[in-house]
């Protein structure tokens, strides 16, 4: 076969290439109408949502495990795969009955030493399940069907410690697997939910498969958040990762993908001119930016540049350079509880309110102990949200007079740098940049990005009585009522103290083909009635 | 005319292959003969100079924010438009010349010497040959970007590590090149008799080899500017490049890479300039390689 | 000439090795922590700390490189941190992409580039020869990115003859698979091909101009023929060296267009694991490039014997 042989067929068959079918082979259009194709807001690499806790892990866990409680979207926590529960009189022994017809995908059923087993694992990783295990007699199965959880005190939030969506979640699985190290990870999947996940299909990084699980039995009342009855009206998911958002924008116009998650603010509009696609807001409860301090270091262990930077800190600069020009999509948040919530407050939220005082900034750091040493800003450029505030935080200190020492660097490296406490010329950190889901910044009980505990506080390790004193008050409240007052004044001793600056309330979209429906708004993407036509 | 005796065929004049050149003298003869070279070096002098006095050609601070002014079109008071934090893009990429020029500049240079360092070594030192050349060849093997992603992973992001990672990319290649013509011209009998006349080594090396390898060496360095420069773009694309409060062409893209199908111009700015300058470096290369010696165009 | 393979390999070997141990020092060095990564935002410092022991990555230095030295000679490439599973599952799992990404991109490469930088060798001077290396050089001069993003614009959205992303496998069909790998090999090869026409072109005016071409010639023998036949198998040994070199090019640019195109290959996985700190994939995919990149080296010079009779082992 000598070269010029070669080069014809080849030449040949480019040839056919380029006119004839060059279309889609075209699948029927039944097994197109029953696969779901999804974009998620970040890479799926692990799939244990108790030992790793980032929110794509959480939201994948949600179709395979289910909870006995669950959120919905009044955030009321209502019964899911608990039957029936009982609190005795002096409210130390909660007693609970399973639904009956439960089933593992294994086909094994659900039974009380599973849900024993995966309350242990969680309670070892969770904030409020540690609070449960800290005054906890026995957590035990009664018989098959009913297990009891015996505490030394009340715990009046249980209900919500079993059915928060916010990250680690309750959910149950078999013992065997829930016995499983909570500081290691799990080595099968086999889950209680409506869906399987099909692990030989899984391409961490790129691709995750879900196949319904038929022999799941939902409830008989309507799907709200993570309560009610979990019809999947598809029989299978893909979630594709597409990390370059201008190409995942392509693929969603293109039909290539039915969902996208969470595209970005500035590709909207052209999304939305696009006849085949819906957008709206994902999650009413949005997301609360951060600027957050070291305490325990100068410049900023000294409250009074803290509040320097509060009073020079522009909210609408920094949710401009998150989500552009669409006001409808910020808020400018006094405080630091989700608006729109039954415990939101602005109480002492002046100092962050009307127009920027740059020349007062300036004179509280003058008053401060501030001299000039460099500001040590730790900023992970691979995720937007940071990023973007990042560049306005550089930009807002060089203009208090402040010395920046701005580090550029990837999420990962922010993680453990965070973490250590030394001072910020010796690897440690002056401040970095982080946000929250709204949905857990709806109370004290999750958010920890707000205590005042120093040292066993979160990254920054901020120290305030006042708000430790409000915060177990909130725990004992009776009614709405304390709770609220509770709030308030944890608030504005939060920003008489700084415990971080919030830098706004952001939402975000989320969009899909006119050819999908029944995509409910939520903190996390429910699959559950949805459905697609070809 | 030679009379042509009868009977006698005078064989046909063969088209030659090459065409050919008239000759010209002097720099500016030189100049017209390669206009490659004449082309290129005065776009990449343009480049330059744009990059020196950028503060006088109309910019603002490249690094004022104004996200009340974020992604405006191309107008009057923003010629080129502004990027996603309301920063003026034509004044980004003024003054992000200085930082990819730097960058290929730098890289070129630093690798130039390290590899001459490192060529020469290994030509001459027999037993340290192959150490160095395994170790070269290790280096080698790992792709550069990914190379200078891991580095870059190992410190911050500034501008110095972009140089650094890049060149300890790029230094095989010039080890290699020089190594080879040392070894060539070791054999080569006038080195010989040098040698054997009492001159030392450096001597040998400072008359002989050098001069020998300074051609290839100068086109190999443009041609390693030029892929710094790229290199640069691709590692800010990615996120481990130049910290983003320093325009570099590569950082604007990065960017304005998610809008290209909306905002189209924060990518193509910056995306032209660095097209010109790489391509000017590269007719600049190409320039040098045909009037010096037009036979290392086989192998570079 | 078995011999000869045989002793390439075994001098590989510790090439390999300085690469395993520079890469491992490197990432032993290197800031950020997978545990904390893992451990995620509303971890205590404690809990990371647990994380990190129960993932071994608080042995010191010489014993974690024995232990993994120690797994690799019995062909375990180790666990990912991350998605617990083993390492040399994630990579086969990821090369088919790949390999079929550079598979077809050298292939495009070759068809195009070599006719290109033979047209303008054979009219040299010509104004055919002045705008394919006007195009060589521009191409070159073009981030790999752009170039994707134009031709995704153009083809896949515009006029929608070519999906915008994804990979589609091989035993799928060969049209789906081809379909999804077209406009990212053009990208990724749109610099290989103007370096590749290059190299063509001069090695072929250095050969054109020798005598047996000008014998060929006057024999009268057809411009194809003394083209394809006598210059080009003479010019082939330079071409195929670069060939060789630019593997290494190819896999840096594949791992930008595998994140424009969104094609799930090792490029990415490697980007990925190197900002995730997942230590045993970075590893084991490092390793993995400079086998492979050793082993094309290998063959580039075992094809030389087969272009140049002159060279024998």
């Amino acid at each position: 076969m000598d070269r010029r042989t070669v080069l014809k067929g080849l030449a040949g068959v480019g040839s056919l290439a380029a006119t004839g079918g060059l279309s889609m082979p075209a699948l029927s259009q039944g097994a197109a109408a029953r696969t779901l194709k999804f974009v998620p807001q970040a890479n799926l690499a692990n799939f244990d949502p108790i030992w790793g806790t980032q929110y794509v892990v959480r939201n994948a866990a949600a179709l395979v495990w289910d909870t006995l409680y669950g959120l919905d979207a009044t955030l009321q926590p209502q019964r899911q795969m608990v039957e029936s529960e009982e609190v005795s009189d002096d409210g130390l022994v909660w007693t609970f009955k399973l639904r009956s017809g439960l089933k593992f995908h294994d086909g094994e059923p659900v039974l009380s030493k599973d849900v024993v087993a995966s309350l242990t694992r969680w309670s070892a990783r969770d904030p409020m399940g540690l609070m449960l295990k800290a005054i906890q007699n026995e957590l035990t199965a009664v018989d098959d069907r009913t297990f009891k959880w015996a505490l030394k005190a009340p715990y009046p939030k249980m209900l919500l410690a079993l059915g928060k969506n916010s990250t680690p979640i309750a959910f149950i699985m078999p013992e065997r697997i829930a016995q499983t190290d909570p500081f290691k990870q799990i080595p099968e999947y086999i889950g209680s939910g409506p869906m399987k996940f099909a692990k030989s299909e899984w391409v961490p990084g790129a691709k995750a498969v879900f196949e319904k699980f038929a022999d799941y039995t939902p409830r008989q009342e309507k799907a709200s958040w993570l309560a009610g009855g979990k019809q999947m009206l598809v029989d299978r998911i893909e979630w594709v990762v597409i990390p370059d958002p201008a190409t995942a924008a392509a693929a969603l116009q293109n039909g290539e993908v039915d969902w996208w998650e969470s595209p970005i603010t500035d590709l909207v509009p052209s999304l939305k001119k696009n006849k085949n696609i819906e957008v709206d807001i994902a999650d009413p409860l949005g997301n609360i930016g951060s600027f957050r301090m070291n305490h325990l270091h100068p410049p900023f262990n000294d409250v009074k540049v803290r509040r320097a930077v509060l009073t020079a800190l522009s909210q609408e600069d920094y949710m401009r350079a998150l989500v552009g020009d669409d006001t409808a999509l910020w808020k400018p948040l006094p405080g630091f509880f989700t608006p729109d919530t039954p415990l939101y407050t602005e109480e002492g939220g002046e100092i962050l309110k009307g127009k920027r005082d740059l020349a007062a900034a300036k004179k509280l750091l003058a008053e401060s102990s501030y001299s000039g040493q460099p500001v040590t800003c730790v900023v992970a450029q691979d995720q937007p949200i940071t990023k973007a505030q990042g560049d306005v935080t550089a930009d807002l200190l060089k203009q208090m007079g402040m010395n920046v020492d701005f580090v550029a660097t990837d999420w990962g490296t922010v993680g453990s740098r965070r973490a250590q406490k030394t001072p910020p010329g010796q690897g440690g950190w002056g401040m970095f940049h982080t946000w929250h889901a709204g949905a857990d910044c709806v109370n004290p009980a999750v958010y920890n990005a707000v205590r005042g505990t120093g040292d066993k506080a979160w990254f920054g390790w901020p120290t305030s009585a006042t708000v430790e004193k409000e915060v177990t008050a909130w725990f004992e409240a009776k009614n709405l009522d304390e709770e609220k007052a509770a709030v308030k004044r944890l608030n504005k001793a939060a920003l008489e103290d700084v415990v971080y600056a919030p830098t706004g309330f952001f939402l975000s979209y989320t969009a899909w083909r006119k050819n999908v429906s029944g995509i409910a708004k939520g903190p996390l993407p429910f699959f559950w009635g949805v459905s697609k036509t070809a | 005319m030679v009379p042509v005796p009868p009977g006698l065929v005078i064989a046909p004049q063969l088209p030659d292959l090459l065409v050919p050149v008239a000759i010209r003298r002097g720099v500016l003869g030189f100049l017209r003969n390669h206009p490659t070279v004449a082309i290129g070096g005065a776009l990449l002098l343009c480049l330059v100079l744009i990059g020196i006095f950028a503060p006088w050609l109309g910019t603002v601070d490249p690094t004022a924010l104004a996200p009340a002014k974020r992604t405006r079109l191309p107008s009057a008071d923003y010629w080129f438009g502004t990027d996603l934090l309301g920063r003026d893009i034509y004044s980004r990429v003024l003054y992000g010349a200085r930082v990819s020029l730097t960058v290929g500049l730098s890289v070129a240079v630093l690798s130039s010497i390290a590899g001459l360092a490192i060529g020469l070594v290994s030509g001459f030192v027999r037993w340290a040959d192959s150490i160095l050349m395994r170790f070269m060849d290790g280096l080698m093997s790992i792709p550069p970007i990914l190379l200078a992603v891991a580095l870059m992973a190992l410190t911050r992001a500034s501008v110095g590590n972009v140089i650094l990672a890049i060149t300890i990319a790029e230094i095989p290649r010039v080890s290699r090149l020089v190594r080879s013509v040392v070894l060539s011209l070791r054999e080569q009998p006038y080195v010989d008799a040098a040698t054997a006349s009492g001159t030392r080594t450096p001597m040998v090396i400072l008359r002989h080899i050098l001069p020998n390898t300074l051609a290839p060496m100068l086109v190999q360095a443009t041609y390693i500017c030029a892929s710094a420069m790229i290199v640069e773009s691709i590692l800010s694309f990615i996120g481990a490049g130049t910290p983003p409060t320093i325009p570099s062409w590569g950082n604007i893209m990065a960017e304005g890479r998610a809008l290209w199908q909306v905002k189209p111009y924060i990518v193509f700015f910056p995306a032209a300039f660095l097209s010109v300058t790489v391509l000017a470096v590269n007719l600049l290369g190409d320039g040098l390689r045909d009037a010096l010696d037009p036979r290392m165009a086989k192998s570079l | 000439m078995l011999s000869y393979i045989l002793r390439r390999i075994l001098s590989t070997l510790p090439v390999m090795g300085i690469v395993a141990l520079f890469v491992f020092s490197l990432l032993y060095i290197a800031p950020g922590d997978p545990a904390a990564v893992i451990a995620g935002d509303q971890a205590s410092p404690a809990d990371v700390e647990r994380i990190r022991q129960g993932l071994g990555l608080d042995r010191p230095f010489l014993v974690q490189f024995g232990t993994w030295v120690w797994n690799i000679l019995h062909g375990d490439l180790g666990t990912s941190i991350f998605t617990n599973m083993p390492v040399s599952a994630m990579i086969a799992q990821r090369v088919e992409p790949t390999l079929s990404l550079m598979a077809i991109t050298l292939v495009l490469t070759i068809l195009v580039a070599v006719p290109l930088g033979v047209a303008a060798a054979w009219k040299a001077g010509s104004w055919v020869d002045r705008t394919i290396m006007a195009f060589a050089v521009f191409a070159f001069s073009l981030p790999v990115f752009v170039v994707g993003y134009v031709l995704a614009y153009v083809f896949a959205l515009q006029f929608e003859w070519l999906p915008v992303q994804g990979y589609t496998p091989f035993k799928s069909g060969v049209w789906p698979w081809l379909r999804n790998l077209i406009l990212p090999a053009l990208a990724l090869g749109s610099v290989y091909i103007a370096l590749i026409a290059r190299i063509t072109r001069a090695s072929m005016l250095e050969v054109l101009q020798q005598d047996y071409v000008r014998t060929a010639r006057a024999k009268g023998l057809g411009q194809r023929n003394i083209l394809f036949v006598h210059a080009l198998k003479n010019a082939a040994v330079p071409i195929v060296t670069v060939i060789g070199i630019g593997i290494a090019l190819l896999i840096g640019g594949a791992v930008v267009t595998e994140s424009v195109f969104a094609i799930p290959g090792l490029g990415r996985l490697t980007i990925d694991a190197i900002l995730r700190r997942d230590y045993p994939v970075i590893q084991g995919i490092v390793l993995l490039f400079s086998f492979l990149y050793v082993l094309v080296n290998l063959m580039v010079d075992v094809t030389y014997t087969l272009v140049d009779p002159r060279i024998r082992y």
